[in-house]
């Protein structure tokens, strides 16, 4: 069965995988529920054939490397981050996994050929979910995912290949150097058999070569700039064009053409102004002014009397940090009232509940996920994540990524029935689609990026969130453009702009 | 064009007042007592952990500010007692000490309140002015700054206690022989330093995210304002490099971008110290022969 | 020959004679026995903990025994990781290019610190400034390199990375040999040991014995006709190219560099370990440098949320318990104890 799932070699023909009698059924009219339990019998039978190397991997768990900042300056994401995967892996251990299966074609709606209960399209009074017109009134005739599905299931079995799945986490401090240690144990020492690791883009760049030297499969959950074309890298985070081109085209529309864009002093906030700026012409946007605050700055007067000076529609913001989020604050009591923009804030550090009103009064942000999504699926999530840790501040995207990464990887190894790391990689790279708690997630097998569920959080003067327009699918399309498939041509690099020649045109 | 003066001057001050606040305890700790001391960041914290948690259980805002001076006092005169007094006159033990005292009060504070504290907001509103507007705290902030220094001065040199502590500072044992109770002064000193940073913490409260590790961020302006200043005046000393390096930093900032500020500020210092090793308040002392350890 | 071992024997540190250097030489010897038990990864482990250990000697050298504290060695041993990085990376394709890269890294932290501490030295600032101002150019270089994440920042091929840093740099290699693993293992052993015993050397010869005249008392050595500034100048140029050599080896053990590596936190290291161990004896310097990057790495990756706390709570601990660094506490204290025997037993002799 491990080998005879998905030859591996070539896994995008192996795909569809009619070799196998799970994926028999599934041609006629399956539910992926079925094909699941397929798989799991399958993995049953090769449980019971060879018992003796079955009672050694008993005493062997599957090991899940965690690395993330539980202390120092962004233990304030990594500690979210840690949570959600110990949820995930518990999950995993009770015989639960995320509704979900290869071969998704990434459109909304077309995957339910293969998913067990397709999110359905639906409009009028079944749909549960309001969607908020620019009004911010209620809106039911619009077209939403119907929101009736349990994504939680169970997966057959308890543990993972009749072994329970561990989370080794370490502590990176906020310390580039202990990241590389610690990604050196986990990998040469501990012999993890997948690595779920990286807040900054930094500590991401710091272990990658590691990984990449030691064929380590790899996920790194982050919102990130992008660019990350990486044979054994998967990113699930959302990236620049799934986040920028949104927010801008929303906040154009509703306040005006001309934007000042303030960003972090860093390869992040300069490549997202990148974007900003290479987009504005076809998004009909002016950028009228920029700054670059270094990140160790955290008083902001002139910054904000340049914005005040050159009398912007609207103020994207790209802050990041502790320093930096004081920006906010300072500028509403400055009297700086402008509507923001943003793609980092809210979503991973919570500004919007540290902050006291109405500091990030009419803040914008295209996110894949918050806490804050009203969709059954969500508040479920959001249940079980606050019932195993009453004391937590907030969930964000960054937690919620880790937390169906690690479903998906659990998910991948189930059906190939081995966690040997290339052939999981091969799996994964077999078009899959995962129902996550923001909704219908597909990994894309050449760029090894997700497409996202996009949600334009909208924060009011008292801070609270609504969700004012809505993108059931945005692929992660920019590495495709610029010609990645690490399927047939394998690298280990991260593009950036400048490589793109649509990017040279206006910067 | 009135207005853009305005705006001017008022990035001006705040630079000056940020720069001021922020070396204000140091003023007292590296500047008098000559003790360099690398948990001044963490100090400034409590002082911002105090006020906040007072905000959050009804205190009004002025008042908090208060109880955050006091509970930094004590704390410091605490840790004066403990382990402080054991490294008069060991510059370079103290650092390493204050160092670890740092490490343990940034980690602890995360381990016992979580990531971060309920903000405060920012009192009293802003002002316009043609297209700019100021924010009236931060303009309070800078007249508060003012006044903290004047008053420091004050107390250091028409006050018995201030006499007695620059005697101490000079010459220990020739105070000691002249009655002066020296371990009671250092304490008091030290606890004075203390809090003053936790004063100036609680001051720069609202401005800021309340963090365990937020002291960071005041530690480089602090002992570059102070060291900038010099020894032979330090309050002068701080007054005249808190408005020096400001005057460089906001020009820059607005012709070329913060970071450029920022590496202007930085550069400035270093050739500052390079034409004045002993700081800028030693033309003043060059001029008048002043007392003002 | 024999009179660089007479100097190696020499007063000025811990640890002399037969029983001593036999010692030693059995612990080279287990250095050098220890990947035969150890796997390749515990091996560049034990690799990491050692190869900070040149920079921490340099600054033993410049503060224990010249009396000049730096706050900034990191900024030199970021100089020349970058400086290596840039160099080898142009190089690529020439057969001796990554040597070439270690000169030049060492020479470019070398020429940093001789401009940077003529403007020091030879302005005459005051001792106590001297770390401060080395720490703003420690902030100064990382601020500035955080800037430089865009193409236009870079070195003929290779991009200096900004804040995410510069990654890809090439491993060491000679001839056909490149230093991975194993082979990085012992080039760490052989120059950390280099290291240690020409500073051994170096500070029981004259030169040392004037930085520690310096030390001691400036005026009068500066009457005795010695340059106090050229000495201290050259203390902090040693240490500097020390710092470079350590940074050449830790882009070796990583591959990478990036700005943080010159941040506050980092730059308090090298001090930490000289002060816990005792900043007037280089023995001491590596032994507790060894050691204490051990603990940090033991402490983190147990996952421990309180390692931070119980490093800070350790170094209060040894500055008020072992002021003079914990390992010269302890011998001092035995050397003492066994004198302090001695005379008692010579006493009861005599009566």
């Amino acid at each position: 069965m491990t080998e005879s799932v998905m030859p591996p070699g070539d896994p995008a023909t192996a795909a569809p995988s009619d070799t196998t009698p799970s994926a028999g059924t599934a041609s006629s009219g399956p539910t992926r529920r079925t094909l699941m339990q397929g798989a799991a019998l399958a993995a049953a039978g090769t449980v019971l054939a060879r018992p003796a190397i079955v009672r050694a991997a008993e005493a062997n768990p599957v090991k899940i490397g965690f690395i993330e900042d539980q202390s120092g300056n962004l233990s304030i994401y990594g500690i979210q981050k840690l949570h959600a995967a110990r949820l995930a892996v518990q999950e995993i251990n009770d015989g639960l996994t995320l509704a979900g299966g290869p071969v998704g074609t990434g459109v909304l709606g077309t995957m339910g050929m293969y998913a067990a209960k397709p999110p359905v399209v639906t409009s009028g009074p079944g749909a549960k979910l309001n969607v908020i017109d620019n009004g911010g009134t209620p809106d039911k005739s619009a077209i939403v995912e119907a929101d009736t599905q349990e994504i939680l299931i169970p997966s057959g079995e308890k543990g993972l290949l009749g072994r329970p799945v561990d989370l080794l986490s370490a502590d990176g401090q906020s310390n580039n150097t202990l990241w590389q240690q610690l990604a050196r144990r986990m990998i040469q020492q501990d012999k993890v058999d997948v690595l779920v690791a990286g807040f900054a883009s930094a500590e991401r760049e710091a272990i990658r070569p590691i990984v990449d030297q030691r064929k380590q499969l790899y996920f790194y959950t982050n919102q990130y700039e992008g660019g990350v074309a990486d044979e054994y890298t998967f990113c699930t985070g959302a990236v620049c064009e799934q986040q920028v081109i949104p927010v801008m085209q929303y906040m154009v529309e509703k306040f005006g053409p001309k934007v000042f864009t303030i960003a972090a002093n860093y390869n992040f906030g300069q490549l997202t102004a990148a974007w900003v700026r290479a987009f504005a012409p076809v998004l009909k946007a002016k950028v009228i002014g920029e700054e670059f605050p270094p990140l160790e700055v955290s008083e902001f007067s002139s910054v904000i009397a340049k914005v005040q000076a050159a009398k912007p529609d609207w103020v994207m913001t790209l802050l990041v940090g502790q320093n930096q989020s004081n920006y906010y604050p300072q500028a509403a009591a400055a009297g700086l009232h402008l509507p923001m923009a943003s793609t980092v804030n809210m979503a991973q550090g919570y500004e919007h509940k540290r902050f006291t009103p109405p500091s990030l009064a009419n803040m914008h942000n295209a996110v894949n996920y918050m806490q804050e999504i009203p969709t059954k699926r969500n508040q479920d999530f959001v249940a079980r994540f606050y019932k195993m840790f009453p004391n937590d501040p907030y969930l964000g995207q960054m937690a919620q990524n880790t937390y169906f990464s690690i479903h998906l990887y659990a998910k991948a190894a189930r059906l190939i029935g081995t966690t040997e790391q290339e052939k999981v990689r091969k799996t994964l790279e077999a078009g899959w689609t995962i129902e996550a708690p923001e909704g219908s997630v597909f990994l894309e097998p050449a760029t090894h990026h997700a497409s996202h569920f996009i949600r334009l959080a909208e924060a009011n003067a008292k801070h609270e969130i609504s969700f004012v327009r809505e993108w059931p699918m945005i692929e992660a399309w920019w590495l495709q453009r610029l010609g990645v498939n690490l399927v047939r041509h394998p690298e280990h690099k991260q593009y950036t702009p400048q490589e793109d020649p649509f990017f040279k045109m206006f910067t | 064009m009135a207005a853009d003066l305005a705006s001017i001057l008022y990035q001006f001050g705040t630079n000056a007042a940020f720069l001021l606040l922020s070396a204000l305890g140091l003023i007292v700790i590296l500047g008098m007592m000559n003790l360099i001391n690398l948990a001044h960041g963490e100090f400034m914290m409590l002082g911002a952990y105090a006020a906040s948690a007072s905000v959050r259980v009804g205190v009004p805002f002025p008042l908090a500010i208060v109880v955050a001076f006091l509970a930094t006092f004590v704390f410091g005169v605490v840790l004066e007692r403990l382990v402080i007094r054991r490294f008069y006159g060991r510059e370079l033990g103290a650092l390493v000490t204050t160092w670890g005292i740092s490490l343990i009060l940034a980690q602890g504070t995360l381990l016992l309140f979580g990531p971060y504290m309920a903000p405060i907001p920012i009192p009293l509103g802003a002002v316009a002015a043609g297209t700019y507007s100021f924010s009236v705290y931060w303009l309070v902030l800078i007249a508060v700054s003012v006044l903290l220094v004047v008053g420091l001065a004050f107390l250091y040199r028409a006050t018995p206690f201030g006499l007695q502590a620059r005697a101490t500072m000079q010459n220990p044992a020739m105070a000691r022989s002249l009655g002066i109770r020296v371990g009671r002064i250092y304490m008091l000193t030290f606890g004075l330093g203390a809090g003053l940073a936790g004063l100036s913490g609680a001051l720069l409260a609202p401005t800021t995210s309340i963090a365990p590790f937020m002291g960071q961020q005041f530690v480089a302006p602090a002992f570059i304002t102070v060291v900038v200043g010099g020894g032979a005046n330090v309050i002068a000393g701080a007054v005249g490099s808190s408005t020096i390096l400001s005057l460089i930093e906001t020009p820059v900032s607005l012709a070329l971008g913060t970071f450029y500020g920022t590496m202007a500020l930085l550069l400035m210092a270093l050739l500052i110290i390079r034409v004045l090793p002993a700081g800028i308040s030693s033309l003043g002392a060059r001029l008048r022969p002043a007392v003002a350890r | 020959m024999m009179r660089a071992l007479r100097l190696l024997n020499g007063p000025h540190d811990l640890g002399h004679g037969a029983i001593f250097w036999s010692g030693m030489a059995v612990l080279a010897a287990a250095f050098l026995a220890y990947p035969a038990i150890a796997s390749a990864f515990t091996a560049t482990n034990t690799a990491y903990y050692l190869l900070n250990i040149p920079m921490a000697l340099g600054l033993s050298l410049l503060w224990g025994y010249g009396g000049v504290l730096s706050f900034g060695q990191i900024a030199f041993f970021g100089i020349a990781g970058y400086a290596y990085g840039i160099v080898a990376g142009n190089l690529q394709d020439v057969a001796w290019g990554t040597p070439i890269a270690v000169v030049a890294a060492l020479v470019a932290a070398g020429i940093t610190a001789a401009v940077f501490g003529y403007f020091v030295f030879f302005g005459r600032v005051a001792a106590w400034i001297v770390p401060i101002l080395t720490l703003v150019l420690a902030l100064l270089l990382s601020t500035f390199l955080g800037l430089t994440a865009g193409y236009e920042w870079a070195v003929g091929q290779v991009q200096l990375g900004g804040y995410n840093g510069m990654t890809g740099i090439p491993a060491l290699q000679v001839g056909g040999l490149t230093f991975q693993d194993y082979p990085f293992y012992y080039l760490v052993v052989g120059v950390t040991a280099v290291a240690y015993l020409a500073l051994r050397v170096w500070v029981n010869a004259h030169r040392g014995q004037v930085l520690l005249a310096v030390r001691e008392d400036a005026l009068r050595t500066e009457l005795l006709g010695y340059d106090v500034r050229l000495e201290q100048l050259r203390a902090f140029v040693i240490a500097a190219v020390l710092a470079g050599v350590s940074g050449v080896l830790y882009v070796q053990w990583g591959n990478y560099i990036t700005p943080s590596s010159m941040g506050l936190q980092q730059a308090a290291l090298p001090v930490i370990w000289v002060a816990v161990g005792g900043r007037d004896s280089l023995l001491a310097v590596v032994i507790s440098t060894f050691l204490l990057n051990q603990l940090s790495y033991a402490l983190s990756s147990a996952g421990n949320q309180s390692a931070l706390v119980i490093i800070g709570a350790l170094l209060v601990a040894v500055m008020m318990f072992a002021p003079d660094g914990i390992v010269v506490g302890i011998a001092r204290a035995r050397w003492w104890r066994r004198r302090a025997r001695a005379r008692a037993a010579e006493g009861a002799h005599g009566d």
